[in-house]
């Protein structure tokens, strides 16, 4: 068939494979599915390029790391201070990991001297600051720390901490970590 | 078979392959955003984000804070801005500021220090709160300042938070 057979008779359409109606119907079903295919590519393109989910993704990221770091860096035990300092080293960074190594050995032997175990559990946390390209962010954590003396009942105290992270090549690591200021009236 | 016997098997096969991409890729596109984080979007808008924490922030002041001059103050706070478990456990926190406090002649003054977003959506939000609570019996004229923290549920019916849940941290 060619295109001046059409043109010039057009409701009579030679027989042919483009009229059969099986092939109609499987075209019909080829458009769909074009139409499916493409669609679903577009969501998982748009999913992978969503901006706002990648940084809610990051934003999680920070908090567990977040939370395993102070957890960590609240932790101690005389009986092994060095596996604890090594344990502080790895979850800092920066100016905290700085005065951790410089600390490490006065610090060892205060704690081996003072016999304390010292535990935390982060309660609750939410990050406050998070800047995805400086590879900077800021938490607030509410942290249980358990003291425990050889002499005497175990001291619980509730902080609430601030800690700065910053992004390093072995993740997010705690770059500063202290009290949250009472408010100056 | 002819080739006009095959071409609706082609086309067919050819369907379904591209029906298969389809879910394929829908599935994918499932699975990235089928995370707890998508949902949430503490941070990833900004606007919303700071428009909770202020609105939450401000409830947590206003029903903290007492003054034994004017005890109705804080009362139509909390009646305004507190719902479901967050009423019965605020009426359980605040219950001996509001017997003692004309007698002690108390003022209660509740900051703010710090917060953030723990969760949000659109109708609903999580935050975790440090406040100060500075406490002036005015009676023996003794002050106290008592650092505290909570966590507090909030949901947004037409544009107004409201608190479903607290839970003091310091115990």
């Amino acid at each position: 068939m060619t295109m001046t057979k059409i043109r010039t008779k057009p409701p009579e359409l030679p027989e042919g494979r483009w009229t059969d109606p099986l092939v109609r119907t499987a075209l019909c079903l080829l458009l769909v599915a074009a139409l499916f295919a493409a669609w679903g590519g577009w969501r998982w393109y748009a999913a992978a390029h969503d901006d706002a989910l990648a940084f809610s993704k990051l934003r999680d990221d920070v908090v567990q790391s977040g939370e395993q770091h102070v957890q960590n860096l609240s932790t101690l035990d005389h009986r092994d201070v060095a596996k604890g300092l090594a344990t502080w080293r790895d979850s800092s960074t920066g100016e905290l990991h700085e005065q951790l190594t410089a600390g490490a050995a006065q610090f060892e032997k205060d704690v081996k001297a003072a016999q304390t175990i010292t535990s935390a559990k982060v309660l609750s946390s939410a990050v406050t600051q998070l800047d995805d390209r400086a590879g900077k962010a800021s938490m607030i954590l509410a942290v249980r720390i358990t003291v425990t003396t050889p002499d005497g009942d175990p001291s619980v105290k509730t902080n609430r901490l601030v800690a700065q992270l910053e992004r390093t090549p072995g993740g997010w690591k705690i770059s500063a970590l202290g009290q949250s200021p009472t408010g100056a009236s | 078979m002819t080739r006009a016997g095959r071409l609706p098997l082609i086309l067919g096969a050819t369907a379904v392959v591209l029906a298969a991409l389809g879910i394929w890729s829908t599935q994918q596109a499932s699975a990235l955003r089928n995370v707890a984080a998508a949902d949430n979007t503490a941070l990833t808008d900004n606007a919303a984000t700071s428009e909770a924490k202020g609105a939450i922030g401000d409830i947590v002041t206003k029903i903290f804070s007492y003054t034994y001059t004017d005890p109705a103050k804080t009362e139509q706070a909390a009646r305004a801005s507190l719902t479901g478990a967050a009423s019965t456990k605020y009426a359980t926190l605040f219950n001996g500021v509001k017997t003692q406090g004309p007698a002690q002649k108390l003022i209660l003054t509740t900051t703010v220090t710090e917060s953030a977003v723990i969760s949000l959506t659109s109708a609903k939000a999580r935050l975790l709160v440090f406040a100060d609570q500075r406490t002036t019996n005015t009676a023996d004229g003794k002050t106290a300042l008592t650092p505290t923290m909570l966590t507090v549920d909030a949901t947004k019916t037409s544009g107004k938070w409201k608190l479903t849940d607290l839970n003091t941290l310091d115990q």
